[in-house]
């Protein structure tokens, strides 16, 4: 992991490469142990907790579209801006994390107590 | 249709998830999660256990305190005694089979009975490296034993315990999972019955961060008789995963399953599977099982999934059942209009769903420690955890 660099919050940490996201879609990381997704669309860049709340399936292995990821396994949707789920069975939200990119490279805030 | 019709010409199972056999830990896959056997699983929180990486080796005191008659051995990997009850089902059996330093094997002679309890205490120092283990408990015939499985402390662990229970021997055991928050536990308890042999296993699960227990039971003579009783109480982020299997191959015997669990706190979560199997050969068998979960605060989850096949029509009965729910307001109500309080009354319907399998636990002391650790539990405010 390489050092965030000087305008990136010491909170932040390295996720990934920005090349590593696809244009539309999302890539499935781990950030100190944590499971996070992180997720392009139209330009923007999210992430979210890579675990849908329903059931153990990572999301970023779910279809990216409209702001909303769709997890593959039973059709949870949900909105990436909030994580708030927009489509059953998950009726508990998957928590967000604050992005940024500096260069090549994606950083994600975690909270402390994230398991 | 060809799966069933090959099933009933050939007698195998359809289902066949307790089919595949080996000890080879490579013969299974790495799970991913979205096998039957796993699914109900967080992976990622058995740091490793079920992978293909060599893990840091962590560490675990056994001690055993037997009464005069039951002899206790170490043994080692080879020796012919180990692994007669049982050939792993899955990949982390398997390679706890292989991976164990040293087996404790009891054993209880012949025609032996009216002993004291025998004490069988695990402790782990800490939860950083993984630990595999042996165990097995070989009741010769006619004997009568009590064996109390007790494990504490913090630990990364995974075990195999058999339990032989010779011709028309009867063997009650209990399993105490009393562990420390950070505790990964999978556990595989193997019971082969003898002819009329009698097995009592009851698991109350209560400590732990993540708690897989897989007892099963299989029969090598007629007139077997298995009953296997749970408790569990999961508080806010604990998994607690019991998984039944009893395989009726012989004729005439006996199984029952009674399983009760409650829930409070973010991000519990109960896994009940029951499977029960009874083969075209197992003509007479008698079976039920049941498992009833009790929720008592918003944010927890539970999966409980009985299976039942059948592949005689000549049983003398074959049930599950299954019911998950919050407390019931009458029964609440019940007691608040003879002027008990709300709180008082939630302890006692709580104690009461609990009453009978605690009572049936045939050791004093874990009963005692039970009850406390229940009374404790429902001390604690909801979601934070008693043990």
């Amino acid at each position: 992991m390489s050092q965030p660099a000087s305008t990136v919050p010491s909170n932040y940490l390295r996720a990934c490469a920005l090349a590593d996201v696809p244009d539309e879609g999302a890539i499935g990381v781990e950030v100190q142990g944590t499971p996070v997704a992180i997720i392009r669309v139209g330009g923007e860049i999210f992430a979210l907790h890579d675990v849908c709340s329903h059931e153990e399936v990572p999301l970023s292995e779910g279809d990216v579209y409209d702001h909303t990821v769709e997890c593959w396994l039973h059709g949870s949707c949900f909105d990436l801006r909030t994580g708030k789920p927009t489509g059953p069975p998950a009726t508990k939200p998957v928590p967000t994390y604050p992005v940024k990119t500096e260069g090549d490279d994606v950083y994600v805030s975690l909270p402390d107590q994230e398991r | 249709m060809s799966a069933l019709q090959g099933a009933v010409e050939s007698g195998a199972p359809v289902s066949r998830l307790h089919e595949r056999q080996s000890f080879d830990p490579a013969e299974f896959g790495v799970p991913t999660g979205r096998e039957e056997e796993w699914r109900f699983t967080p992976l990622r929180r058995l740091r490793g256990l079920h992978g293909d990486e060599t893990l840091k080796p962590g560490k675990i005191a056994l001690s055993v305190d037997a009464p005069p008659g039951v002899a206790v051995e170490l043994a080692q990997h080879g020796d012919p005694r180990l692994g007669t009850a049982f050939i792993p089902g899955d990949r982390v059996s398997a390679q706890a089979f292989a991976s164990f330093d040293e087996a404790t094997l009891i054993t209880v002679d012949e025609w032996l009975e009216r002993i004291a309890p025998t004490w069988v205490t695990v402790r782990g120092e800490n939860a950083d490296g993984a630990s595999f283990g042996h165990l097995v408990v070989d009741v010769k015939p006619n004997a009568r034993a009590v064996v109390v499985l007790e494990y504490t402390g913090s630990a990364t662990y995974a075990d195999n315990v058999e339990l032989v229970v010779g011709d028309g021997a009867s063997l009650s055991v209990v399993s105490l999972q009393d562990w420390a928050a950070d505790a990964v536990h999978l556990s595989y308890h193997h019971a082969k019955l003898g002819k009329d042999a009698t097995l009592i296993h009851t698991a109350v699960t209560l400590g732990g961060g993540l708690v897989r227990l897989a007892p099963s039971v299989r029969y090598a003579g007629p007139g077997g008789n298995a009953e296997l009783r749970g408790l569990y109480f999961a508080d806010a982020g604990q998994h607690l995963e019991h998984r039944l299997f009893v395989d009726h191959a012989e004729r005439n015997c006996r199984s029952r399953v009674s399983y009760k669990g409650a829930l409070q706190g973010e991000d519990a979560h109960a896994v009940w599977i029951g499977d029960v199997v009874i083969r075209a050969t197992a003509t007479g068998t008698d079976t039920y099982e049941y498992n009833r979960n009790l929720v008592l605060t918003d944010g927890t989850r539970v999966d409980s999934v009985p299976n039942l096949e059948i592949l005689t029509g000549e049983v003398v009965g074959a049930g599950h059942a299954s019911a998950s729910g919050r407390l019931e307001d009458h029964h609440l109500f019940y007691l608040m209009a003879r002027g008990i309080p709300f709180e008082e009354a939630r302890r006692l319907v709580i104690k009461g769903f609990f009453g009978q399998l605690i009572a049936q636990i045939e050791v004093p002391e874990v009963r005692e420690r039970v009850t406390d650790a229940i009374e404790a539990e429902l001390a604690a405010p909801a979601g934070e955890s008693a043990g």
